[in-house]
């Protein structure tokens, strides 16, 4: 890739942000990518050490702040129509409680998200802890010589401890897949605002 | 390394960068590349930041025909060097209990 290629497609890939904001990231990289060519590496080289100008884009637009976002393309939009005004006055009654629900609606999905995983992490723990007391009842069961229940106890003693263990590595890895799906679903929410697919 | 760790070691990192005499962004990611990873999105960011909290200033200076952004430390920049070395005494405080501890099993 050549340089300017690279610049084109970062270019492309922060379209929607501040023109103030992208003429800057685009001068902060191309002095980069100058300087490593001053240093003696190839062009091609000097843009493959820079990194993914489709990445770099993620990571930029990922971080700046949706405030930000939202003020650019409201700055942007063409001015309304008294005809729009109207409708908008006269759609409240409509709009409004939408907007509402649709807000409800995704708080509702992050709050069940969460409660679910707590639920799950409640249960390995309650598991977890039945396991020695499980195996404590065998013992006093032996003691007065009642095998099989002393039998029974000790089986769902090793039994929990076994699913309780397993589920620990379960939990683990799905509240992982949830922190990560929750911050793409942050960058997701970003390019919404800037109006871009994927 | 923790992020956060990470984060406010880079902060300072940037700043010792440029301590000694002006830089900019290549020799920066360069001279720290022997001690820390710092990817130049990374940087860009840590910069940024630093400016608004006044700890450093930022001037553009032709070279070879092109402009290149030159980064000056403040005294507040110079400021937080010195707190991250006083910080770092106690750090090394704490890590030394933490690995005694260890030392006993």
């Amino acid at each position: 890739m050549t340089k300017q290629e690279f610049l084109d497609r970062l270019k492309a890939g922060l379209s929607g942000l501040p023109e103030a904001d992208i003429e800057e990231q685009l001068r902060f990289y191309s002095e980069i990518i100058d300087d490593r060519m001053e240093d003696g590496l190839s062009e091609e080289e000097s843009v493959r050490q820079t990194g993914n100008p489709d990445e770099i884009a993620s990571k930029i637009i990922s971080e700046t702040p949706i405030s930000r976002l939202v003020k650019e393309k409201v700055k942007n939009r063409q001015p309304m129509g008294a005809l729009a005004i109207i409708l908008l006055v006269l759609g409240f009654p409509l709009w409004f409680p939408l907007l509402i629900t649709f807000f409800s609606v995704a708080f509702g999905i992050f709050v069940t998200i969460f409660a679910i995983l707590f639920s799950l992490w409640v249960t390995d723990f309650a598991m977890a802890l039945s396991s020695p007391g499980l195996f404590v009842g065998a013992i006093v069961y032996f003691a007065h010589a009642n095998v099989t229940q002393g039998f029974l106890s000790l089986g769902a003693s090793f039994a929990m401890a076994g699913i309780s263990v397993l589920m620990f590595f379960g939990c683990k890895a799905l509240s992982r897949f949830t922190i990560r799906l929750l911050k793409g679903s942050a960058l997701g929410i970003r390019k919404l605002i800037l109006g871009r697919e994927n | 390394m923790d992020i956060q760790l990470k984060r406010g070691l880079l902060d300072v990192c940037v700043l010792a960068a440029i301590k000694d005499e002006d830089s900019y962004g290549y020799k920066i990611i360069k001279d720290l590349g022997p001690y820390i990873q710092l990817s130049e999105s990374t940087l860009y960011t840590i910069l940024k930041r630093l400016e608004s909290a006044g700890m450093l200033t930022v001037r553009s200076a032709e070279h070879d025909g092109r402009l290149r952004k030159y980064y000056h430390i403040t005294d507040a920049g110079l400021m937080r060097i010195e707190d991250f070395k006083e910080d770092w005494k106690e750090i090394m405080t704490v890590y030394s209990f933490v690995t005694k501890e260890e030392g006993n099993d």
